[in-house]
């Protein structure tokens, strides 16, 4: 990346904070902590020490307990085995799975494979502003209803669902809840003595920790069934040598993102942001304008293509609100379930604030997202009504 | 996605954008396009006698799109009248280097100017009518 790149794409990946790096780096060397974890000789029995110590940084980030936190490659194969496992496990009490239009396609992809074995599955809607309503997930509970998987903010509009009320309305029903929380930590509160929640995805990448390690919080006594087989590692439920390094990184990770000291400071970021571009004659904000993350601002720019405006201003790393491809404009499944058309899913982008954000890059991106948006609709001039609503 | 120079150049630097003043004579206009893919493009050429003079345009859609109206509009300009219907879009993916799943969008273009050829041979056989 040159200099001259403005970041603004936090919710996709984070950078690796330095210090998260040091302590990655000491588990690699040959004077440091590179044993393998599961070894018996001292020198493993430090590396084991390391991954404990890890545990309990990540444990204390989400209150809970660190025999509940086991690791992963990520927040896509916790889903996996949070949904896959959970499924599985109870698949003769029940084979009925709640989730939501607007999860993250590692749930929805999983819940579809779920289908495919004979499971049945409810998507509940959300709201316009992104949200479901706790009542909802009570009503669509059947007698065979053994999982409800909702995420805590989504990726794409960083709308933040009512988890606590969610996991009561699970809990009364002795239905499992599993929620993916890769987006939350370092920016809302995990609580997890507070919630009623059984599963809980987790991930390093997007909190200033590496790629390719993430954790699945796992309340006492939920059964899961592996998917994997090959070791005693993680309860033989996650088999394969513990990656010490990435585990350290997460851990160092969680244990800098703290969201009491970092979370405003993000939030006025984004305000700042919103502050400039909603001088934009039509631009208008994607999801719930107060219930949501303080590190994603998901806008809609009426009559411009999204894809044309990533590229305008491609000096500033933006993602489009819409998952695009290049064969069609194949709108967001989280910006459709909000009830956009196709075209205004297009028109959208995500900016994603972070760590690293400075007030100086907020205000170039404002002069430059502005500017840009009023040459693409020059251009565009004298189109049909389609092109903007 | 990554974009060719040739993409990014007139991207960046349209030319030919706009209509024509209302009256200009021998002005005719095509317009299209796709809503499932997002694209939309209008465009005027001034024909004079057989020759196309000149040609501006408007469009929404991707890169790929605005570049496209952009290399189509000098590409005509000087060439002769019938040249609107002849428009090879194979041959303008390949020369903006541009995938071929948007192969569809740069379609939209040529039915624009075949709207404009439409027109034109009206308002020809109109003339030698008159």
């Amino acid at each position: 990346m040159t200099k001259r790149t403005i970041y603004l794409d936090y919710a996709a990946t984070t950078p690796v904070d330095p210090a998260v790096a040091a302590a990655m780096r000491e588990c690699l060397e040959p004077d440091g902590n590179f044993a393998n974890p599961s070894s018996s000789h001292s020198a493993g029995q430090r590396a084991l020490g390391r991954v404990e110590e890890a545990r309990a940084q990540i444990a204390a980030r989400v209150s809970a307990p660190a025999d509940t936190i086991w690791f992963t490659s990520g927040a896509t194969e916790s889903d996996n085995l949070a949904i896959q496992g959970a499924m599985l496990a109870h698949r003769d009490q029940g084979r009925h799975l709640i989730t939501s239009r607007t999860e993250h396609k590692a749930v929805l992809d999983t819940a579809a494979a779920m289908e495919k074995q004979g499971f049945e599955v409810t998507y509940l809607v959300c709201d316009s502003d992104g949200l479901i309503a706790p009542e909802q997930v009570a009503a669509a509970i059947k007698d065979d209803t053994t999982l409800v998987s909702i995420m805590h903010v989504n990726n794409e509009t960083g709308v933040v669902q009512d988890i606590t009320a969610i996991g009561e309305c699970c809990r009364s029903r002795a239905v499992l809840l599993h929620v993916d929380a890769a987006q939350s930590i370092g920016k809302v509160p995990v609580p997890l003595d507070q919630w009623a929640a059984d599963l809980v995805a987790l991930t390093a990448h997007k909190v200033y920790g590496p790629k390719g390690i993430g954790a699945l919080y796992v309340r006492p006594g939920t059964k899961l069934a592996p998917l994997m087989y090959g070791g005693a590692q993680e309860r033989g439920v996650r088999p394969g040598t513990l990656a010490t390094h990435q585990i350290v990184g997460m851990g160092q990770a969680y244990e800098l993102a703290d969201t009491d000291r970092e979370a405003p400071v993000l939030a006025a970021m984004r305000d700042r942001l919103w502050a400039g571009l909603s001088a934009i004659d039509g631009v208008r904000l994607n999801g719930h304008p107060t219930q949501r993350s303080p590190h994603v601002l998901n806008l809609v720019f009426p009559g411009v293509d999204g894809e044309s405006l990533r590229l305008g201003i491609a000096e500033i790393a933006v993602s489009a609100g819409a998952a695009c491809n290049a064969t069609a404009p194949e709108a967001s499944h989280v910006l459709s379930a909000l009830g956009l058309s196709d075209t205004l899913a297009g028109s959208s982008q995500r900016f994603s604030v972070g760590r690293f954000t400075e007030p100086a890059e907020i205000d170039y991106t404002i002069e430059r997202v502005t500017a840009e948006v009023a040459r693409l609709r020059e251009l565009a001039g004298g189109a049909p009504a389609w092109c903007t609503n | 996605m990554g974009y060719s120079l040739e993409v990014q150049q007139r991207f960046h630097s349209p030319q030919r954008v706009g209509e024509f003043a209302a009256g200009t004579p021998g002005l005719v206009t095509g317009e299209a396009e796709d809503r499932t893919l997002n694209v939309w493009v209008r465009v005027q050429v001034q024909v004079v006698g057989t020759v196309i003079r000149s040609v501006r345009y408007r469009v929404f859609g991707c890169p790929h799109m605005l570049a496209a109206a952009g290399w189509v509009a000098e590409a005509l300009q000087g060439r002769e009248s019938h040249t609107m219907r002849e428009l090879d879009v194979h041959e303008m993916r390949e020369i903006l280097d541009a995938p071929v799943e948007k192969l569809g969008k740069l379609l939209v273009l040529e039915d624009a100017l075949q709207a404009c050829w439409q027109a034109h041979f009206v308002s020809a056989q109109a003339q030698k009518g008159s």
